[in-house]
């Protein structure tokens, strides 16, 4: 069966039958970028418990699940603009982006390209010089093609490595600079808006897999968790060859993410098989009295 | 010397054993950062970053080693910790012991530890310097769902056994039962039964058994120095199981006990008694079976 990373999916604000339905269409790895959560924050305490549920409790659920959970640590462009805030979180960056999964500084950016977004987007890739991490780039969904040409330019004056930069939520209009100027370029497929999976298999046809990376995005508006594999089934049935389905929606993102040093294949190629009665000890997901999923012979647990 | 620098010096030795040349230099280089800095930021630093020098596989220890750390801690068992965790450990027990300034550094690593990290600081409450006033962080520690985490506390470890009031020591017994844990791996579990907890195992009981499902069979062992007329119909429940575990578990529950009627019904069942007075079955046969065979 055909293996897929989703790398870039907000599962706090997903369901177990999203993990359930995502293991069974073979996605083995996700990444977590550190987001907003739709209402702002207004605590820097909030944003420390956000940020020790992606390394922790979050990474916990989804192993339940065979899923193995990595995230990117990054105060995003949005809130990057309530500066006495924004301050206290950049003190707190430290001490999350040397924990182990942490495949990148993300995400970060511009969204409505205020002073305060720059400052703080600059900030942040001088942090992730210093820890040698990638850096994952949002870029704005308003002026998005100047915003994206914009990201770029300030990742290279800060002598960012194209190499080492995935600039995400890509489209038709910023692709081929993203691709020229030798960044990754992460394309975000939306079930209405934004790029569809058709769109993508265009995209895939004209400039090839190298260096493009297929994501969810999927967070607690209308998305789709599955987005991945069904944007690789489609490209398959529209004729484009499996080993470039493959760099798209699986080998690409882990080349990319990998140079974190933080992301292994072996860490899903060779994990224990799941076993919810080991790990969960029959009541943090797994509620009263249900059968625990076991992959392979085992007695059903009675207690 | 001072226990936390002979416990230091003990952890270095036994990683020397486990680590490679490069992992070791790094901690020690670290360690010594931490010991000079005014800051903790070398510390919350090396702390996360020992998980690129340090791996998960077991600390394996020399029978002399185990014995020699259990001088230092009684009770003490890092033959059940990995390495990495014993690096961490090691790099905490280099933080200056200013009071006020260690704890404030203590409570930043406790509330930004992903899972790993939360997992080496509470198995390493008993060997911590200001342990005592700790209390309230390990009783937070049992409330996690985080099996990982809540087996650093519980199991192995003598701090629980040694610190918490019985209310809350009640709490993590019944924990471990609800976890389906390996009570014998709780440190000071016989010590420390007491009538309340024969109750609420008792209780547990009939409400698992009101739900149609099974008790493991290590429960009985905290009902067994208070057996009643009550405790002993629950008992009489658990030999008419079939599951050979649960027969040995009842058996050995009835061996323990004083009380004159439970004695009697010993004598329905003379293969089993006879298992147990030659040490065949014992909670720890018990237990480890239960786990490898039911959960």
């Amino acid at each position: 069966m055909a293996k897929y990373i989703d790398p870039h999916i907000h599962l706090v604000s997903r369901t177990t039958d999203d993990y359930e339905a995502m293991q069974k269409a073979g996605i083995v790895a996700t990444i977590e970028p550190a987001f907003w959560l739709g209402q702002p924050r207004t605590e820097v305490g909030s944003f420390k418990d956000y940020f020790s549920t992606l390394v922790g409790w979050e990474r916990f659920r989804a192993s339940q699940f065979g899923i193995v959970h990595y995230c990117t640590m990054g105060l995003n462009s949005k809130e990057a603009n309530n500066i006495a805030l924004a301050e206290q979180v950049m003190e707190l960056l430290p001490l999350y982006v040397g924990k182990e999964g942490v495949v990148a500084i993300g995400e970060i950016g511009y969204d409505d390209q205020t002073e305060a977004e720059d400052r703080f987007y600059r900030e942040q890739l001088e942090l992730a010089k210093d820890v040698d991490l990638p850096v994952l780039i949002h870029t704005p969904h308003r002026d998005k093609k100047k915003g994206t040409y914009r990201s770029m330019d300030v990742a290279e004056e800060h002598g960012m490595d194209p190499g080492w930069v995935i600039v995400d939520h890509n489209n038709e209009e910023t692709v081929k600079e993203v691709l020229d100027r030798g960044y990754w370029a992460g394309f975000t497929i939306y079930p209405h808006t934004k790029m569809g999976s058709e769109r993508m298999v265009e995209i895939v046809k004209q400039y090839g897999p190298e260096r493009i990376i297929v994501n969810s995005a999927a967070d607690w508006g209308i998305s789709d968790p599955l987005a991945v594999p069904k944007t690789a089934d489609l490209m398959r049935k529209m004729g484009i060859p499996e080993e470039h389905v493959e760099l798209v929606t699986y080998r690409n993102a882990l080349t990319a993410f990998s140079l974190s040093g933080q992301m292994d294949e072996n860490d899903w190629l060779s994990a224990p098989p799941i076993d919810q009665t080991k790990k969960l000890g029959g009541n943090s997901v797994l509620r009263g009295g249900q059968v625990p999923r076991v992959e392979g012979p085992s007695d059903r647990v009675e207690n | 010397m001072n226990q936390h620098l002979e416990i230091r010096n003990f952890l270095i030795q036994a990683l020397e054993a486990n680590s490679e040349e490069k992992s070791i230099q790094w901690l020690k280089q670290k360690a010594q950062k931490i010991q000079e800095s005014n800051s903790s930021t070398p510390l919350f630093l090396a702390f996360s970053q020992a998980s690129r020098f340090f791996s998960k596989d077991l600390l394996i220890l020399s029978e002399q080693e185990k014995i020699q750390v259990d001088q230092l801690v009684s009770a003490f068992e890092p033959a059940h910790w990995n390495r990495l965790q014993a690096a961490r450990s090691f790099l905490l027990l280099n933080l200056p012991q200013e009071k006020e300034s260690w704890f404030s550094a203590m409570n930043q690593l406790f509330e930004t530890a992903d899972m790993h990290e939360q997992h080496a600081l509470f198995a390493a409450l008993p060997i911590l310097p200001f342990q005592e006033d700790l209390l309230t962080r390990a009783i937070d520690g049992c409330r996690t769902n985080m099996t990982l985490i809540f087996d650093a506390v519980a199991l192995n470890n003598p701090y629980p056994a040694s610190y918490f009031p019985e209310a809350n020591w009640n709490q993590l017994v019944l924990k471990a039962v609800f976890m389906q844990r390996p009570l014998y791996r709780i440190q000071g579990l016989e010590e420390r039964r007491n009538s309340a907890l024969a109750e609420i195992a008792s209780d547990f009981a009939h409400e698992r058994w009101a739900a149609g499902r099974n008790v493991m069979p290590e429960l009985w062992r905290l009902v067994a120095p208070f057996m009643n007329d009550q405790y002993l119909a629950d008992l009489e429940k658990v030999l008419n199981s079939t599951d050979d575990l649960e027969l040995a578990g009842g058996v050995l529950t009835l061996y323990e006990s004083d009380f004159a009627p439970a004695k009697a019904l010993l004598a329905d069942y003379p293969d089993l008694l006879a298992q147990v007075e030659s040490g065949q079955i014992t909670w720890q046969k018990i237990g480890k079976e239960y786990q490898d065979s039911r959960v």
